[in-house]
C-alpha cells in the first residue's frame, strides 16, 4: 500500500443531513485543487489522539475544489464518529489524507446493482454520479428505517431519477435481496452498510460469482473468541529474530525494532500496512486482502502467525 | 542525529580538498512538515537549532518517516536548478516534464546558485546560520508513494543535500548563501 500526503483542511461547511448525520465539505487553504479521487475512495481523518478513522468521499470526482464526506454520530462507537460531530464545524481544520480507493466500480461492467444501507450510501453517491454520466445501467436500493433517516436522500434522487429504489422498513418495505436480477453475465453487485446488509446480501444470492459481489463495510469482525498465541518473526533481509507476545499485535512489534510501516485503520480493513512473508503459518484476520494474496501477503495489524513466520522486510 | 562530519560520507570528504569556491546563492523557500507524510508549509521565517533541525519540523519533533534511523537531517536542501531541470525534462530520461513545487519535493530550503553536490564536508552559511554538509542526499520511494509521481530517477544525484546545524538561528528566504571556510 502506498503512503499518502495528510493535509490540513478546513471544514468550509457543515450540514446535518439527519438528525445524526453531518455532511461536511472540506477545502484547501492554499490549492484550489486537491487530490484525484475516483467513484469509490475514501480518506483517512487524524483526530488529535491519533485516532484515524476512514470516511467515503461522497462528493463528486470530477470537482477537486474539495472533498465531502458524512459522518453518523455513533454514539456506542469508537469515538471517532463523536470527535467530528463535536468538534468539526464551520472553519475548523481537519487532517484529510490524499484518497485511496478499496471499492472501485469494476470497468467496462454493463450493468450495476448498489445496495445501501443507511450511511452506507456515502461511496454509492459517487459511484452513481459517474455511472449516471457515463450512461451505464445501474439500479441504487436505498434502505433506511425512514426518509429523515436516510442521509443525503435528496441528492440521491436527483443523481438517480428513476434509477432509485427506496426501501423505508418503518413503512413497510423492507428490502429483499431476492428482487435483484443477477441473471446477466455482467452484472456487478455492490453492497455498503452494515453487517447484517452485506450479508445478507451475498448469501440472498448464492448464484453471484465472488468476482461479481462487492461489499464494504467498516467495522471490522474480529472473533472474539480468538485466543491469540505469541510468535516468532524472522526478517528475510537481515535474519533478525523478533518476539510477538500475546497481547501485541505484529505490526506493534515490528515498529518498536525500528520498522517504519504506515499504518491507518489498524483493524484489518484499510490495508496501509499490507507485507509480504514466505514459509510459515499465517492467521489471517484482515476483512481485505482476497484468498489469492493471502498466500504471500499479509495485514501486521491483525494477523498472526502459528509458531513462526518469515517476513519479506 | 549524526553528526554531519561524523557519517561516512561528510568526514571522507572534509578531509579531502576540494569543494566549490566563488559562489553565492540564495535562499528561496523555506518548508517544515509537523509530522511525517504531513504537507509541507511554507514559512517566512524559521528557527534552527544548532544539533537538532528547524523548529516545527518532523525531524525536529522525532515523528519524521526515518526518525527510527539515526542519520544527517537536521535541514535538507534542494538546489531549484534542479527543479527547473525537471520541469524542461532535462535529460530526457523519465515520461516527460515533472513539476515539482517547493512544498512537493519535502526538502527544508530550496536554494538557487547553490553546488549542493559539491558541499559534502564544507561548511557554509545560510544567513546567520551555519551549516554542515554531511551526506548526499537521494529520492525514496517513500516520496514518489505520497507525489503518486515517478521522481525516483529524475532526482537521482540531484536530490539536494542533508545537512547539520553548527550554529543556529533565524533564516528568511532572501538570505545570502556562501561558503565558509573549515
Amino acid at each position: 500500500m502506498t503512503a499518502r500526503i495528510i493535509m490540513k483542511l478546513h471544514v468550509e461547511s457543515a450540514r446535518m443531513t439527519t438528525h445524526d448525520v453531518v455532511h461536511l465539505r472540506l477545502v484547501h487553504p492554499l490549492r484550489p485543487e486537491l487530490p484525484e479521487w475516483t467513484a469509490g475512495a475514501h480518506v483517512d481523518l487524524r483526530m488529535p489522539d491519533g485516532k484515524i478513522r476512514q470516511y467515503s468521499l461522497c462528493g463528486d470526482p470530477n470537482d477537486r475544489s474539495g472533498y465531502e464526506i458524512a459522518v453518523k454520530r455513533e454514539p456506542a462507537g469508537r469515538g471517532g464518529s463523536r470527535w467530528v460531530h463535536d468538534n468539526l464545524s464551520v472553519g475548523a481544520v481537519a487532517h484529510v489524507s490524499a484518497p485511496r480507493n478499496n471499492f472501485s466500480l469494476v470497468s467496462g461492467s454493463k450493468h450495476t446493482v448498489l445496495v445501501a444501507g443507511g450511511i452506507g450510501i456515502t461511496p454509492f453517491i459517487s459511484m452513481a454520479r459517474v455511472l449516471a454520466m457515463q450512461g451505464t445501467e445501474f439500479i441504487l436500493h436505498y434502505c433506511a428505517k425512514t426518509p429523515t433517516d436516510a442521509p443525503l436522500l435528496h441528492e440521491v434522487r436527483k443523481i438517480c431519477e428513476s434509477r432509485l429504489r427506496c426501501w423505508f422498513s418503518k413503512r413497510g418495505s423492507r428490502f429483499d435481496p431476492a428482487v435483484i436480477s443477477i441473471d446477466r453475465p455482467d452484472t456487478h453487485v455492490y453492497v455498503c452498510g452494515p453487517e447484517r446488509l452485506v450479508e445478507a446480501v451475498r448469501h440472498g444470492l448464492p448464484k453471484l460469482p465472488d468476482a461479481r459481489f462487492h461489499g464494504e463495510m467498516f467495522t471490522a469482525t474480529l472473533d472474539e473468541n480468538f485466543n491469540a498465541e505469541p510468535f516468532e518473526v524472522t526478517i528475510a533481509s537481515t535474519g533478525q529474530q523478533l518476539l510477538v507476545p500475546a497481547d501485541r499485535s505484529l505490526l506493534e512489534v515490528l515498529r518498536e525494532s525500528g520498522f517504519s510501516i504506515s499504518s491507518s485503520c489498524e483493524l484489518g480493513v484499510c490495508g496501509s500496512c499490507e507485507c509480504g512473508y514466505r514459509d510459515g503459518i499465517v492467521i489471517h484476520r484482515d476483512k481485505l486482502l482476497p484468498v489469492s494474496k493471502r498466500q504471500d501477503r499479509l495485514l501486521p495489524c491483525v494477523s498472526r502467525a502459528r509458531v513462526s513466520v518469515t517476513l519479506n522486510l | 542525529m549524526v553528526e554531519a562530519f561524523d557519517h561516512p560520507a561528510g568526514s571522507i570528504a572534509a578531509a579531502k580538498v576540494g569543494g566549490a569556491i566563488g559562489w553565492q546563492g540564495t535562499l528561496l523557500h523555506i518548508h517544515i512538515a509537523p509530522s511525517a507524510s504531513y504537507e509541507m508549509e511554507e514559512l517566512a521565517e524559521a528557527e534552527c537549532v544548532a544539533g537538532r533541525g528547524i523548529v516545527g519540523d518532523r525531524y525536529f519533533n522525532g515523528s519524521g518517516t526515518y526518525s527510527p534511523k539515526p542519520d544527517v537531517r537536521e535541514v535538507t536542501l534542494i538546489e531549484q536548478e534542479a527543479l527547473d531541470a525537471l520541469a524542461r525534462n532535462d535529460p530526457p530520461l523519465q515520461e516527460g516534464p515533472i513539476t515539482l513545487a517547493p512544498g512537493d519535493h519535502r526538502r527544508n530550503l530550496t536554494v538557487i546558485g547553490v553546488p549542493l553536490n559539491h558541499l559534502v564536508g564544507r561548511r557554509f552559511r545560510v544567513g546567520e546560520v551555519i551549516l554542515r554538509g554531511g551526506r548526499l542526499n537521494f529520492p525514496c520511494r517513500y516520496l514518489e508513494e505520497l507525489l503518486g509521481k515517478s521522481v525516483f530517477l529524475p532526482l537521482y544525484n540531484r536530490s539536494g543535500l542533508n545537512c547539520g546545524i553548527e550554529r543556529g538561528g533565524i533564516i528568511r528566504p532572501g538570505d545570502t548563501i556562501e561558503m565558509l571556510g573549515s
